[in-house]
């Protein structure tokens, strides 16, 4: 747990929203087939962040229950992981909507 | 625009430095009639800027990813004294036992330092909570 | 460093402030025994204040930069000579007629335990000023 912060392009890389972004981007500019891979990985990197941050929250929660832990850190913990499923979700919700758009379009 | 931006990680920070500052002007007050006792203060500004330094690449101190971003599977009992300068506080005046401490100027500093602690606090909440309004659909 | 380690810092300020007190009562309650439980007069009791490191187990590394709490080490008795009165009908009169009355000075004693009051008060402030910074900290989330 040394990371240094050196830099704030560093500090969103830890905060796994840039992800999001670059998820972001890719999601505007589709650009081929070529790109649906990438999309794909961009994706379960972002999972893999959130995954992370809920991981987080969780670490700082079990640390206050065992007597141990830092409530700042906790609280703030928890507001991000919280923050990070609500962003997932809207994410998901706007891929099965665009899906189902699609879907439905016909041939 | 990231979002979890840079003002976050600095509040992150403030509260994390507040917090052991905390420690140090109460262990000052425990110890306002041990004979010899020096008392002790965070430099508050001066970490804030080192921090700062440290987060645009020009050197200075260094932290630990605060436990919130890194995700690992280590719990945190917050910032450690190892990390931040503590110094001693100039005595203000002659003692006849070696303790210098100030009760007065302690208990004022710590009133502002709670006071400082929780302003922040509440910024970091306040963001957080217009991050979670606009990602919730304006719902909740 | 975190809230557990400032409340046991001033937890210990607390316990310690608290002893200099009953101390001091001790010697004022004790001003005029000229007989205690030794069969001397009784000699005043001076709590030795030491600071201790308060960090948790597992800051073991770095103990020397844990914040300090504090405790009484020892209680020592005051070994100068009480006053002596000339009292020759006072039972425990020794040969000469003079009776020797405990070291204690009320005054200096009542400075004592104002002056411990005043910093066992500034202690509980401590506390009371974490438990608002905890408030605040945990009200971060919603």
């Amino acid at each position: 747990m040394n990371l240094r912060i050196e830099s704030s392009q560093g500090l969103a890389e830890a905060g796994g929203m840039n992800q999001i972004d670059r998820m972001d981007r890719a999601i505007v500019n589709p650009g081929g087939a070529d790109k649906s891979a990438q999309f794909g990985s961009e994706l379960g990197k972002a999972i893999g962040e959130i995954d992370k941050l809920q991981g987080a929250a969780d670490t700082q929660a079990d640390a206050v229950a065992r007597g141990a832990g830092n409530i700042h850190e906790m609280a703030l913990a928890l507001e991000k992981a919280d923050v990070a499923m609500r962003l997932a979700m809207r994410v998901r919700n706007k891929l099965v909507d665009t899906y189902n758009e699609i879907m439905r379009m016909g041939i | 625009m990231r979002v979890f931006d840079n003002t976050l990680a600095r509040l992150e920070r403030a509260l994390d430095v507040r917090l052991v500052r905390q420690n140090v002007l109460s262990a000052n007050v425990a110890n306002v009639d041990t004979p010899g006792f020096k008392p002790k203060d965070v430099d508050f500004t001066a970490t804030m800027a080192a921090i700062d330094g440290a987060a645009h690449g020009e050197g200075g101190v260094a932290l630990p990813t605060p436990p919130s971003l890194s995700g690992t599977e280590q719990g945190s009992s917050g910032l450690a004294a190892r990390d931040l300068p503590i110094v001693d506080v100039p005595a203000g005046g002659a003692s006849f036992d070696g303790n210098t401490v100030d009760l007065d100027r302690t208990m004022v500093a710590m009133a502002e330092n709670a006071l400082q602690y929780g302003a922040s606090a509440k910024a970091a909440g306040k963001k957080l909570a217009i991050l979670r309004y606009v990602v919730s659909d304006g719902q909740g | 460093m975190d809230f557990l380690t400032a409340l046991h810092v001033s937890g210990s300020g607390l316990s310690a402030e608290r002893t200099r007190v009953n101390l001091a009562s001790s010697n004022l309650a004790n001003a005029e025994t000229t007989r205690g439980a030794n069969g001397k007069p009784y000699q005043r009791l001076d709590p030795v204040f030491q600071s201790i490191h308060m960090g948790a187990q597992d800051e073991a590394p770095t103990v020397g930069q844990s914040p300090l709490g504090v405790q009484v080490s020892q209680i020592v008795s005051d070994p100068s000579p009480g006053k002596m009165v000339y009292s020759p009908g006072h039972p425990d009169a020794d040969p000469n007629g003079f009776v020797t009355f405990p070291n204690v000075n009320p005054i200096s004693e009542i400075v004592n335990l104002l002056s411990a009051s005043r910093a066992f008060e500034a202690n509980a402030t401590a506390v009371e000023t974490l438990k608002t910074m905890a408030t605040r900290g945990l009200d971060i989330t919603r």
